[in-house]
């Protein structure tokens, strides 16, 4: 019961380049296409209040963002907060499974609870968090590994339990001890499923870090998103934005490339 | 020369052809590009109205292709069919009905849902259509399942459902594509013999696919035995046995001179449509 | 029957832990509110026509958001669908485009459509676009190609052919799609209202805590929390109906 098997249709692990050319040629010609759409429809009929051509993002990105210190400390900041909510979620997630997972009995009694906690839509805990963590990295990092220890949490307990009799099975009738079935059939079968949750986590430790950023107004991102969105400044705000989905997708990639490493020892299931 | 002029069997039918072919080529994949398949290479027929003919042929021969095509599934990419004097280039559900190998029965509807869909797009009246479909169910023995959802039966009472639909559909032309070839043997020889009984009462045109040897001879009034890849009918024999056909006329001495002039014309055919397989599979691999 | 009892020890001792925290005040107040505060500020809080006005705007958000989120998620599955070239061309676009986080792009929703409901409609329709959407396409692109034969060969119309064959057996993963749609929605719905809006469920909770009135912003947790279990357990009844039928 992995999530990505419950829940989303998820394609396999594959990086955006694997397609025939005819198709690679076809998206880029569309998306081409688009932009040069969006610049003219922007310099000719758009409110300069809202739209920005891409042609003015590019060149506030030059000018106004990326020569900015405070900004690019900013951006910084939520860069790093993510790498420790990441972390944190991880190990959090990786231990409190493999506790909540080992026994029947916890594993009855404890994960009904965290799934339940997992319904929760968090947004409204957010103002709760800067109470308790301030208005500094702290809370940002908290409010990140709230939203990323479940998938691995999820993934993790159910690895331990979805294992193929089958190979139980056929360990015990090989004569293996419990601790050696943990270690040579069950562990593996978990960790197979803890990658799977990995790139899950990744996109929810950034949802929440962001979410925090976002509501705090006073420094950081969001003071920054609140500020151009105010003063009516699209085209910073795009570029800011757009810089922002960049890190998101890099920070992606790279964690689809480690989970398509170690994915290919793993049996398709 | 076409070999269908040449039989006698035809020049004695005094019905027209109800289903007529002429020059079909079937090419899949564009002109140049170096998969393209040749499917079905010339072929020309006439079937009568009433009769049962059978395409016999090895994997692969286009028998299966050249039954779609006939049937308005696929437009023809030379030559043409026609039935009764019109083109057939779009399925024509007032006067073809298929039954296809696997059930097609829609799993999220019953039984009886399922034949209901099938008359609603025929246009047929909402009253008829239960009678016509309890008929139907009941000539294969399943009339007691008729509120059953196609999950709940096994995979030979599926097919029996399956065959049953398309006889319910009550058209004038069958096209039937290995319909039994999923079935175990015993069903195999009660289904063959219900379907003689029901060309023998019905008058139903059927043309049928098949690469079992004894099904073809025992069911067919003309067996078409078709080339490997691509396919050209081969030859066109005739079996005189009145339908409906009795389990005994497998035992009597013509069955199996019938069933071994196929295999005759067959066995070079088999080992070419192996061969082509196998050049298929190391180009593939 | 064990397990049972054990989640009731638990949540028990959490109950037990927060009320033990308010008297010792252990914690902060600000941060922990002893329970009976909590109780009381829930108590006056559903009597209070703001509770109901602003209960109301969400809902009628969420709904708006999930309208439009399923109309076109499924309307674009089903046009992408249609042919072979443009699912392989656009379903790992939308596949990947699913991986950015939707709120990064908050502000511009808040720049393009102001801090009223209409941006949290906007924001909640575009976060529950993608699972549907993306579940419709590959709940479409399954259907066993034998029955869109059959119902060719059957002379089916194009709408026929949709109500009969390809909704039919798309409909198991559509529904997955459309049940995390839906609290994909009811969740970003009220992270908008946290982070920027003036009136709602979410703009509550923030006002609660900007005022400093930590048993009111409980308060509303509460109501919240007991929303979404709510909904979970009627939309798991409303699924598993659907499923067994």
């Amino acid at each position: 019961m992995s999530l990505t098997q419950t829940g989303l249709a998820q394609g396999p692990a594959r990086g955006p380049f694997a397609a025939s050319t005819k198709i690679m040629w076809t998206r880029w010609a569309i998306v081409l296409g688009l932009l040069l759409l969006w610049e003219i429809a922007a310099r000719l009929g758009g409110n300069a209040n809202l739209i920005a051509p891409p042609s003015s993002i590019v060149q506030a990105l030059f000018t106004q963002i990326l020569p900015d210190g405070e900004i690019r400390g900013a951006i910084a900041l939520a860069l790093l907060e993510v790498c420790v909510a990441y972390a944190l979620s991880i190990a959090g997630g990786l231990a409190l499974g493999l506790a909540i997972g080992s026994t029947d009995l916890s594993r009855r009694s404890l994960f009904p609870i965290v799934l339940l906690l997992y319904a929760i839509p968090q947004a409204v805990l957010l103002p709760l968090f800067t109470l308790g963590f301030g208005i500094g990295p702290a809370a940002k990092i908290a409010f990140g590994f709230s939203h990323g220890v479940f998938p691995i949490l999820v993934n993790v307990v159910a690895g331990m339990r979805n294992v193929n009799p089958l190979y139980l099975k056929a360990a015990r009738a090989m004569g293996a001890g419990s601790s050696d079935i943990f270690r040579n059939v069950t562990f593996p079968h978990m960790v197979a499923s803890f990658f799977a949750g990995l790139r899950l986590s990744m996109t929810m430790t950034m949802l929440g870090v962001i979410l925090a950023e976002l509501y705090v107004s006073t420094g950081g991102i969001g003071h920054f998103t609140k500020l151009f969105a105010e003063t009516f400044d699209p085209s910073p705000l795009f570029a800011l934005i757009g810089t922002l989905a960049l890190m998101a997708i890099v920070l992606n990639e790279l964690v689809r490339t480690i989970e398509r490493r170690f994915s290919l020892w793993k049996e398709s299931s | 020369m076409n070999l269908a002029e040449a039989d006698p069997k035809i020049a004695a039918v005094q019905a027209p052809a109800a289903i007529s072919v002429r020059g079909l080529t079937q090419r899949f994949g564009d002109p140049g590009d170096p998969r393209a398949v040749l499917a079905v290479d010339s072929v020309s027929l006439d079937i009568a109205r009433g009769e049962f003919l059978c395409l016999l042929g090895p994997s692969g021969c286009g028998k299966s292709t050249l039954l779609n095509v006939i049937g308005g599934l696929l437009k023809p990419t030379e030559g043409a069919v026609t039935v009764e004097g019109a083109i057939v280039d779009a399925p024509r559900p007032d006067k073809i009905a298929f039954v296809f190998q696997e059930s097609t029965l829609f799993p999220w509807y019953t039984v009886a849902e399922n034949f209901a869909i099938a008359f609603k797009y025929q246009g047929a009246a909402a009253s008829e259509w239960r009678d016509r479909t309890l008929s139907a169910l009941k000539s294969v023995g399943m009339a007691g399942f008729i509120d059953h959802y196609p999950n709940q039966l096994s995979i030979g009472m599926r097919q029996r459902v399956n065959l049953a639909r398309g006889i319910a559909a009550g058209t004038e032309i069958l096209l039937m594509d290995e319909p039994f070839a999923a079935l175990d043997e015993q069903t195999r020889m009660v289904l063959g013999e219900d379907l003689s009984t029901l060309l023998a009462e019905t008058g139903k045109t059927i043309v049928f696919v098949t690469h079992s040897l004894a099904e073809a001879v025992f069911l067919s009034d003309r067996i078409a035995v078709m080339t490997a890849r691509p396919g050209r009918i081969k030859k066109i024999l005739s079996i005189d046995v009145p339908h409906p056909r009795l389990p005994g006329f497998m035992l009597e001495p013509r069955f199996s001179e019938w069933r071994n002039e196929c295999y005759a014309l067959l066995r070079d055919e088999i080992r070419e449509a192996m061969a082509i397989a196998e050049t298929a599979g190391k180009e593939t691999s | 029957m064990q397990a049972r009892a054990v989640q009731l020890v638990f949540i028990g001792l959490a109950f037990a832990a927060w009320y033990v925290a308010g008297r010792t005040g252990a914690v902060s107040p600000l941060f922990l509110p002893p329970l009976e505060d909590v109780f009381q500020a829930l108590a006056q809080l559903v009597q209070t026509t703001e509770f109901w006005s602003a209960v109301g705007v969400t809902l009628a958000t969420i709904a708006r958001a999930y309208l439009i989120a399923c109309v076109l998620g499924i309307g674009v599955a089903y046009l992408v669908t249609r042919s072979r070239f443009l699912t392989r061309l656009l379903e790992p676009v939308i596949s990947n485009l699913f991986a950015i986080p939707i709120t990064l792009f908050f502000p511009l929703f808040i720049l393009l459509f102001g801090i009223g409901v209409e941006s949290k409609v906007a924001y909640g329709a575009t976060n529950a676009f993608f699972p549907i959407a993306l579940n419709t396409i590959a709940g479409l692109s399954s259907v066993d190609g034998r029955f869109l034969n059959a119902a060719r060969s059957m002379g089916f119309t194009p709408f026929g052919t949709f109500r009969h064959v390809l909704f039919p057996a798309a409909f198991p993963i559509m529904l997955t799609g459309l049940r995390i749609g839906f609290f994909i929605c009811f969740a970003s719905v009220l992270a908008g209202e946290t982070i920027s809006s003036v009136s709602g469920v979410g703009r509550n909770i923030a006002l609660a805590a900007e005022l400093f009135e930590p048993a009111r912003m409980f308060a509303w947790i509460v109501v919240v929390i007991a929303a979404a279990l709510v909904l979970n357990t009627l939309v798991s009844m409303i699924e598993n109906r659907m499923r067994g039928h």
